[in-house]
């Protein structure tokens, strides 16, 4: 049993200050909308993360659908594919036919600078930003399996490459290792090029119960979990533990393995989260992640291409429309629409987003999905 | 809204914060406190499973067992480790964090006394020190 990407939709990715969030969500479900060739849905699940209240209902409002149940999910930066799992899951069970999933977000009208958790999170207090969480994660990385500082920077320029045939991204620039490694020093050894940047967007996407017609998308499974205590008994970098049970949960439910993987959009809002990520989704070995980056693997062009839409780092990370916006890249990969980027006889396609940001705790919330070209 | 004028605004428009509650709650950095020992972190260990934990939560995170308040430390080694080159609340950059493995303990975030200069590495070994003048846990590098 599966359910249906029947259409997706999202606005441009970057500063945004002159549009507010509801208008940004406006252009994502208009577009999602008009790609899934309906105008009514039966209910809407909607990630943010820092949204303020009635951001969903406004931004729905605006293109008429008023009425329907609408519920509102954090999950840190899975709040986006928390509410595509959610909308999955409603139709999965029968309780609604057809189901929107939005994320938005509007960070530049928030921060200034790197983003901080929850003020009464204990690390967040002892001066722990986001970029530090991860570049705790990059120390002990580079520790354990000796890689360097250029291991971490060829993400971002791989990354960067992708972005740059993508028009909606909000760095276009391919990047060389030399650019990365001299940008500011962030958190050491993540240097800004390295670190996604504030990002204002929103995504959608229309899901359905049956397959219309060969653009529309399967969903063959999707998974949540929250992570478990990560503390000295935790043999591996925060995050990873979490993303390798929630995909094996998704793994099994639509009965694939890693290797089925055509393409993948995976969480790399700072450069150690790919290497980590690749590895704990099983595509790479411990370890062996930074060989097949430089092996030019998860390239455009590459074995198992990893983030042709230029990922968190290019395309941007507006938190809690990342998971939707990944999906609409997936969607375009599986439909053989995305032009430039687009990943040659892409099959079978992964989606994996895992926020933090909670001291002791190994990631807020992983959700993994895997689809499938119709 | 008390306090708020309604305000039409070209954009870009800055939220005006200026109204807003002062932020006020506990301190939730676990607490450091001098023991027989030198310094330690006033934590919970769990009546069940034995597991350490630096903070005040009333079960343990592994088992859900009954915590009982513990002292860990002073000494400790480093998991992991950064130094910062963005100011944070009070903190000035750079300042360098670690995640420190108490021996028998919980493993904690704490700032590196000095460590921007001495950039500490990964599996050395440190010591719990009085806190930073932000109230921040803080270790020095043993020698
Ligand atoms: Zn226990």
């Amino acid at each position: 049993m599966s359910a249906w990407i029947w259409g997706v939709g999202t606005s441009n990715f970057g500063r945004q200050t002159d549009k507010l969030p509801a208008e940004l969500a406006w252009e994502a479900l208009q577009e999602a909308l008009a790609d899934a060739d309906v105008a009514h849905v039966d209910a809407a699940f909607v990630g943010t993360v820092f949204g303020s209240l009635g951001v969903a209902q406004r931004a729905l409002l605006g293109v008429g659908l008023a009425g329907i149940p609408i519920v509102t999910v954090e999950n840190a930066c899975a709040s986006g594919s928390t509410a595509l799992h959610e909308a999955h899951q409603a139709i999965l069970s029968g309780r609604y036919e057809r189901v929107i999933a939005l994320g938005v977000e509007h960070l530049t009208s928030l921060f200034a600078g790197p983003i901080a958790s929850d003020p009464t999170d204990r690390e967040q207090a002892t001066g722990l930003l986001f970029p530090g969480i991860y570049a705790m994660s990059a120390s002990r990385y580079m520790y354990e399996h000796d890689a360097t500082a250029e291991d971490l920077a060829a993400v971002a320029v791989k990354n960067s490459r992708h972005g740059a045939l993508n028009p909606r991204a909000q760095r276009r620039r391919a990047l060389s290792v030399e650019e990365v490694l001299g940008s500011r020093m962030i958190a050491e050894p993540l240097t800004l090029f390295q670190c996604a940047g504030l990002s204002d967007a929103a995504a959608a996407a229309v899901l359905g119960p049956t397959r219309r017609g060969s653009r529309d998308v399967a969903l063959r499974a999707s998974a949540l979990r929250s992570g478990t205590s990560w503390d000295h008994t935790s043999r591996h970098v925060w995050g990873y533990d979490v993303v390798r049970d929630t995909a094996r949960d998704a793994y099994d439910a639509a009965g694939i393995e890693p290797s089925d993987a055509d393409v993948l959009e995976v969480h790399d809002a700072f450069t150690i989260g790919e290497l980590v990520t690749v590895e704990a989704l099983g595509v790479d070995a411990e370890g062996a992640a930074p060989a097949a980056v430089a092996a030019g693997e998860h390239s455009l062009g590459g074995k198992t291409p990893v983030n042709p839409s230029g990922g968190l780092l290019s395309r941007g990370h507006p938190l809690g429309a990342t998971g939707v916006a990944q999906l609409a890249e997936l969607v375009w990969q599986l439909r053989g629409e995305a032009d430039q980027r687009q990943v040659a006889d892409a099959r079978i396609g992964l989606l994996e987003t895992m926020g933090g940001g909670t001291a002791g705790l190994d990631g807020n919330a992983c959700v993994v999905a895997v689809l499938q070209a119709g | 809204m008390p306090g708020s004028a309604l305000r039409v605004a070209s954009r870009p428009h800055k939220l005006d914060r200026a109204d807003a509650a002062p932020l006020s709650f506990p301190d939730p950095r676990p607490s450091v406190v001098s023991g027989p020992y030198g310094y330690a972190i006033a934590g919970a260990r769990c009546t069940a499973c034995g597991h350490p934990n630096a903070t005040t939560a009333p079960r343990c995170p592994r088992c859900g067992g009954e915590a009982a308040a513990a002292l860990f430390g002073p000494a400790g080694t480093i998991w992991a480790t950064t130094t910062i080159h963005v100011a944070s609340g009070n903190r000035a950059a750079p300042y360098t964090l670690a995640y420190v493995d108490l021996d028998e303990g919980p493993r904690v975030l704490a700032h590196v006394l000095d460590g921007p200069r001495l950039a500490p590495r990964v599996a050395q070994r440190v010591r719990l020190i009085a806190r930073t003048d932000n109230g921040d846990p803080q270790v020095e590098v043993a020698r």
